[in-house]
């Protein structure tokens, strides 16, 4: 990874930092929904932007996430944030016994068995699978999270919370991005026959992005169980596994600068657009298919990986 | 019970599913012209539908066509105009939205018809209000034709017919005409299409204007037989319409009838059986299943995809 | 220099809206202005924005205009979490909302934290006033309340085998399950309890299902596009059975979408219609709404956000104070009897509506709604 894109990555994160203090407390809630949206969008830029597979039911594991918290935080009195690895188990868990036989499907054929996984976990949980998600109710009373005694309550803790994570994210991320694993994916996204005869176990790699995405997607569901203290259903419906979906199409599919940019732009605008009162999602609408037009590739695309022939050389 | 209510409640189900399902393939028709030449999901397309639902109604007050010509022939003009008009929406909405992605990444013109498909919502929404709207109830005579004590509504029949018609019609249409073969090739192949003298731009308008004008259709047929309509029913309409497609092989014209028809039965037998609460879920199950035993649906080609 | 000084302003404008423009009384209103419930929503804000300039007419409040604030919660928890936090940033004493119960409790602590009276409208789960909040009022009544009346009234129309339907939705589900403990404990037969998919067209299958099951009554407790749905549906199969709703039925749209043919000999339970009081200020209002829009207003819902908003701003009239707390001790304590839209208005420790609400609705052959005597 270049110099110039850390560099970036700290300026933009310090300066974020400082924002809250200039901002009230609904433009902090804003980004908070930026953050968590962010942190989702980065775990389905594995599966979709890295490896290439056409996934739109990423709701799925963030709501098995999410519930998973509430479960053990309701029933239990387990900490919110003792549950944030089981959360991210009980997502990969999941997303390995559902990904197996269904990532051999190509392209859209596989959008539609990921829009039918995202609506069937809907349905489990409305009608109160296992007796254990409230139905339709949800669950509520779910516990604020508390950092060596202190207590997280107001957007602006949550602020430092989400951030936070998702700064955690963007670093691990991009490390992988470059990793063994990392460039495996892409070649598999490039050529998936060509990637296989170079010796890379495609129908593993696969999984293993499924697994990793949906795992991070987990452990984000319950930093929103907690932030909202109420879940329910209605939070994990199709639309939202649309929204990421378009943030990661839009940014710069596996460009993580780009990534950052979409959850901006795709949480952010209708709340800017909150002046024009009822006409803001049609607004929203137009802008999303002109910023398309104009940047067919994502706003900020990927670059391809570029390597110095010197060096190259004179390793052989 | 005896054997003969169950054996009643069976194929009253059935048909129950078939008026469903009628209409699903309708949409999924669009839906699979349209992917079969540009490889495109157009997620807008269930929005399409809203909108022949709602110009029908806009029509049919407005012009007070039922006054001058009543029952078939006046719905039949008024199908005529939906299509008509949605038709030519669909081809604007290809001149805007879709063309300049076409040499882009796939997954960049998905999203453009997201985000058509939000406008059109909205946009309904703000022309029309929030609020449903009814079609008039007395547009076609109430014939109630009982076949062995099944009560099957002429409507439902007409809406069977007119999805038949309309598929064969385009097989026919994609199959034997001129313009059919120059669709085919460049489904196959546009860069040789185009080197083989077909104007390929032609051939995608002309399929923008038939996918959505039958999905206008299929929206005047919810309004006249289910008499009410609102501004968000595209979406779960568009939705299983996709998925009738996928499940039939999308792409494949006699595929989209049967994806459409099989998924209505399924979602029907599964309400009965099974429970009505998980009837969507079981519908997705039963897709997944089908799909992870036929990777390219039902009637779908096993040709290798380029993504 | 003078550039510090240019930011610094700006900065404080930024910062402070609230803090120069002190000469009115803010209200917010928390609805569905998009999404599915946009129509709630829409005439949520009609309803409140009319009371307001009858309000601002007469010289406002505490000698100050009042202004209504409206944001979008568009029906969906997250949303309105945000809609909420920019409510609580703007200055709002009170607030107005929302409709629906999950929707309605994303935004709770939020406004409860911000010290801001929350008048719910359309959000009757019950634990929703079980939290001890102490700024949290509705004018509609609890899923519990409706429960009651629902049993009641199946039983005093001598109704021995129901059937039951509900949408899965929070509100729908609670009224089911209610009503479904209490015949129970009445010894009335249940004899089919499942939900629908709200939003679809075709409710065939269910409601061959339901045939069946062989009922004598069918209670649906979801929302009026499904219930005129069924109606119509029902009438087409040839089925002639007694229908009944809950409150989420109340609107013109059922008949319309039914035909008054299906629709006649339908119950339904409803607080009472504004047309249905003979009070001087339902008279006046409905009068005033039909004069400004064009038509009556359509559902309960809206109607009841009316009289939230009148009771806040009696509240302050009162108190002569805009601090959430005198506010609230007002409306538990003082305000007994206070003549609303809907029926008298007055409430109990913990924010709920006290005194009987619901009444029974059947539908004429000419599609009218009739209070049942």
């Amino acid at each position: 990874m270049k110099n110039a894109n850390w560099l970036g990555y700290i300026v933009f994160f310090a300066l974020l930092a400082a924002t809250p203090l200039l901002l009230d407390r609904y433009w902090v809630d804003v980004l908070n929904s930026v953050g968590l949206y962010l942190i989702l969008a980065l775990s389905l830029n594995i599966i979709l932007g890295y490896a290439g597979m056409f996934h739109m039911g990423h709701a799925a594991f963030y709501a098995i996430g999410a519930y998973t918290t509430a479960i053990i935080n309701t029933r239990y009195g387990i900490p919110v944030l003792w549950a944030l690895p089981a959360s991210g188990i009980a997502a990969s868990l999941f997303a390995l016994i559902v990904a197996r036989p269904i990532i051999h499907l190509r392209g859209d054929y596989l959008l539609i068995v990921t829009i039918g996984m995202v609506e069937i976990v809907r349905i489990a949980l409305i009608n109160d699978v296992f007796g254990m998600t409230g139905g339709a109710n949800g669950i509520f009373g779910i516990s604020r999270p508390e950092i060596f005694g202190f207590r997280i309550t107001q957007p602006i803790h949550f602020f430092y919370l989400i951030w936070f994570f998702a700064a955690l994210t963007v670093l691990l991320f991009s490390l992988l991005e470059n990793s063994r694993f990392g460039r495996a994916l892409k070649y598999l996204k490039e050529d998936e026959v060509a990637a296989e005869g170079s010796g890379i176990h495609t129908a593993r790699y696969k999984l293993a992005a499924f697994v990793l995405g949906a795992g991070w997607a987990g452990m984000c569901g319950t930093l929103f169980a907690t932030k909202m203290t109420i879940i329910s259903p209605e939070s994990f419906n199709f639309w939202e596994s649309v929204q990421l979906f378009m943030i990661v199409i839009l940014g710069g599919s596996g460009s993580i600068p780009g990534v950052i940019l979409g959850a901006f732009l795709v949480m952010g605008l209708p709340e800017l657009f909150r002046d024009f009162a009822n006409a803001r999602l049609l607004i929203f609408g137009l802008a999303l298919m002109v910023m398309m037009i104009v940047r067919p590739q994502g706003l900020l695309p990927a670059r391809p990986r570029k390597y110095n022939l010197d060096s190259i050389r004179e390793l052989s | 019970m005896g054997l003969w209510s169950l054996m009643e409640q069976f194929f009253q189900q059935l048909t129950n599913g078939l008026a469903v399902g009628g209409i699903y393939a309708l949409i999924a028709l669009g839906y699979t012209m349209v992917y079969g030449v540009l490889k495109l999901i157009n997620f807008a397309h269930g929005d399409l539908f809203t909108i022949g639902a709602y110009l029908g109604l806009t029509l049919l007050t407005s012009l007070a066509l039922n006054d001058y010509v009543g029952g078939f022939l006046g719905l039949f003009i008024l199908a005529v105009m939906v299509m008509g008009l949605v038709g030519i929406i669909g081809i604007l909405l290809e001149r805007t939205a879709y063309r300049p992605l076409r040499q882009s990444p796939r997954l960049s013109a998905v999203v453009s018809a997201l985000g058509a498909s939000i406008f059109f919502q909205n946009a309904i929404m703000l022309i029309y209000g929030a609020k449903f709207y009814v079609y008039p109830q007395d547009l076609l005579p109430v014939v109630p034709i009982n076949i062995f004590g099944l009560s099957i509504p002429l409507m439902r029949i007409i809406i069977l017919l007119a999805s038949v018609v309309m598929m064969i019609a385009l097989y026919l249409f994609v199959q034997k005409t001129k313009i059919g073969t120059a669709i085919r090739a460049a489904a196959i192949d546009q860069g040789a299409a185009r080197l083989m003298g077909i104007d390929v731009n032609f051939v995608i308008m002309i399929v923008f204007f038939i996918g959505p004008a039958l999905g206008g259709a299929a929206g005047l047929m919810v309004g006249v037989y289910y008499g009410q309509i609102n501004f968000t029913m595209g979406w779960i309409y568009g939705l299983k319409a996709f998925t009738a497609a996928i499940l039939g092989g999308i792409g494949n014209i006699p595929g989209a009838m049967v994806g459409g028809l099989l998924l209505g039965v399924i979602e029907a037998l599964g309400a009965a059986y099974i429970s009505i609460a998980w009837k969507d879920a079981i519908a997705f199950f039963v897709l997944i299943l089908i799909l992870i035993v036929r990777p390219t649906g039902l009637l779908g080609e096993r040709v290798a995809e380029k993504i | 220099m003078k550039k510090i000084v240019g930011w610094t302003a700006a900065l404080c404008l930024l910062l402070a809206p609230g803090l120069f423009a002190a000469d009115t009384v803010k209200i917010g209103l928390m609805g569905p202005m998009t999404g599915s419930w946009a129509s709630e929503g829409q005439e949520m804000k009609q309803v409140v924005d009319l009371l307001a300039d009858q309000y601002n007419q007469q010289g406002g409040v505490l000698g100050r205009k009042i202004e209504i604030l409206t944001e979008d919660d568009g029906g969906d928890p997250r949303t309105a979490s945000l809609a909420a936090n920019r409510l609580a940033t703007r200055g709002i004493i009170a607030v107005i909302g929302t409709y629906g119960s999950s929707i309605t409790e994303a935004s709770q602590n939020i406004y409860d934290e911000a010290a801001i009276v929350q008048i719910a409208n359309g959000s009757t789960a019950i634990r929703l006033s079980e939290k001890g909040l102490k700024n949290f009022f509705r004018t509609c009544p609890r899923d519990d309340e409706q429960g009651k009346v629902a049993t009641a009234t199946i039983q005093k129309l001598g109704m021995k085998k129901i059937a039951i339907l509900h949408d899965n939705t929070s509100y729908a589900k609670g009224l089911a399950e209610e009503s479904r403990a209490n015949l129970k404990a009445a010894n009335v037969d249940v004899v089919f309890f499942d939900a629908l998919t709200p939003g679809e067209r075709d409710y065939n299958a269910i409601l061959t299902k339901l045939k069946a099951a062989n009922p004598d009554f069918v209670f649906f407790t979801g929302y009026y596009p499904e219930a005129g749905l069924l109606l119509r549906q029902k009438k087409e199969m040839g089925w002639d059975i007694p229908f009944m709703g809950g409150d989420a039925v109340n609107n013109p749209a059922l008949v319309e979408t039914a035909g008054a043919a299906a629709a006649e000999g339908f119950y339904f339970l409803s607080p009472p219609l504004p047309k249905d009081l003979d009070t001087a200020e339902a008279k006046s209002f409905v009068d005033a709404f039909t004069k400004k829009y064009g038509n009556v207003p359509k559902s309960i819902y809206p109607v009841l956000a009316g009289d939230g908003f009148r009771v806040i701003v009696e509240a302050i009239k009162k108190t002569e104070s805009v601090e959430a707390e005198k506010l609230s001790a007002y409306l538990k304590s003082s305000l007994k009897g206070y003549p609303g839209l809907t029926g008298t208005l007055a409430f109990d420790d913990k924010g709920d509506r006290v005194g009987e609400v619901y009444r029974v609705y059947k539908v004429d052959s000419q599609g009218q709604f009739v209070l049942e005597p």
